[in-house]
């Protein structure tokens, strides 16, 4: 079974055709409502997701642990990481899960640099996501060619053994990490990103590298 | 004779131990905080009453003024005190997804 996790906040708009692609290529769709405060939860139960809702927003990182612990109660072999803003495109997802068997791996990074697919805007292309590689780089060891890309397939094996505590963005460089820490098989895969309005900016930036310093006190 | 200065802070540590008082009545604060915040007035205290004295464990210390000594060791108790309250409230973060996300498996459907 191929679990569908998407974190949404306040996606209202965009959620019902996102999850609707979802259901042509995967076999449930779990949406983690990070306490919107617009109609996302009952839009994506509209459209037919499973819908957890948290009653404070806890962040994107704190929405995909909530997915992984859902997926393994109703027993997924496999869970996909995918946005809730119909950034990704659908139909990367039978391709990848294709490419993700055949090279008999646990997890699948999708990267936006290994085919030119995307048309990332000049200033997050040549200046924040290759700084947000070196950092990526040096916490987590795992050298990849796209360090902060949301869609991610993990088998069970993955999403069992990878704890993701950064709740905000830094997760993106917490599950590289913990890759490379539970000797977990990967590979890369390109895909396309559309982009609508900005995501992370500097600002952004230096929030991730402060929740990285700070959670190497933490246990 | 003492300045204006030495009186105000005299009136503050004084009310600054009242508080620590009066929030060990109401079981905020543990024996050993307790005892920590009075030694830290007391010593502020005497530091601000007799300036040299600061300056004799500065000279000790091989610092050249008493002042740039309570300085120092002013900055570095705040940076520590900050980075801990930082780690708190991280951990305090933590936690609080731990509950919101057990809330919402909980409560699914």
């Amino acid at each position: 079974m191929l679990v569908a996790v998407v974190p949404a906040y306040n996606e209202e708009k965009r959620i019902g055709s996102v999850i609707r692609d979802l259901f042509e290529h995967v076999d449930k769709v779990l949406v983690v409502d990070d306490a919107s405060t617009d109609n996302t939860f009952q839009e994506a139960r509209k459209a037919g997701a499973i819908v957890l809702k948290h009653v404070l927003n806890r962040g994107q990182g704190a929405a995909l642990q909530t997915g992984h612990e859902y997926a393994n109660i109703i027993g997924a072999d496999y869970v996909i990481h995918f946005d809730g803003d119909g950034q990704f495109s659908t139909k990367d997802i039978s391709g990848a899960m294709q490419h993700m068997q055949e090279a008999e791996v646990d997890v699948l990074l999708g990267s936006r640099f290994l085919q030119k697919k995307s048309n990332i805007p000049w200033f997050k292309a040549k200046i924040l996501l290759p700084l947000g590689r070196i950092i990526n780089n040096l916490f987590s060891g795992l050298k990849l060619s796209d360090a902060h890309n949301g869609f991610r397939i993990l088998n069970r094996k993955a999403f069992n053994k990878i704890k993701i505590n950064q709740d905000r963005m830094a997760h993106a460089t917490e599950i590289p990490a913990q890759i490379k820490k539970y000797n977990l098989k990967y590979v890369e895969f390109p895909i396309e990103v559309k982009y609508y309005e900005y995501g992370q900016n500097m600002a952004g930036g230096f929030k991730i590298l402060r929740d990285l310093l700070l959670g190497k006190f933490l246990r | 004779m003492l300045i204006l200065f030495q009186i105000l802070f005299i009136l503050f540590a004084g009310f600054a131990v009242f508080n620590v008082i009066s929030r060990k009545r109401s079981g905020l604060l543990g024996q050993r905080a307790v005892f920590f915040w009075i030694f830290f007035w007391i010593l502020g205290v005497i530091v601000v009453i007799w300036p040299n004295s600061s300056s004799i464990l500065a000279a000790y210390l091989g610092i050249g003024r008493g002042t740039d000594l309570v300085i120092y060791i002013s900055l570095a108790l705040l940076f520590f005190l900050v980075f801990k309250l930082n780690v708190k409230l991280d951990s305090l973060n933590r936690d609080l997804t731990k509950i919101v996300r057990k809330d919402a498996l909980d409560n699914n459907e």
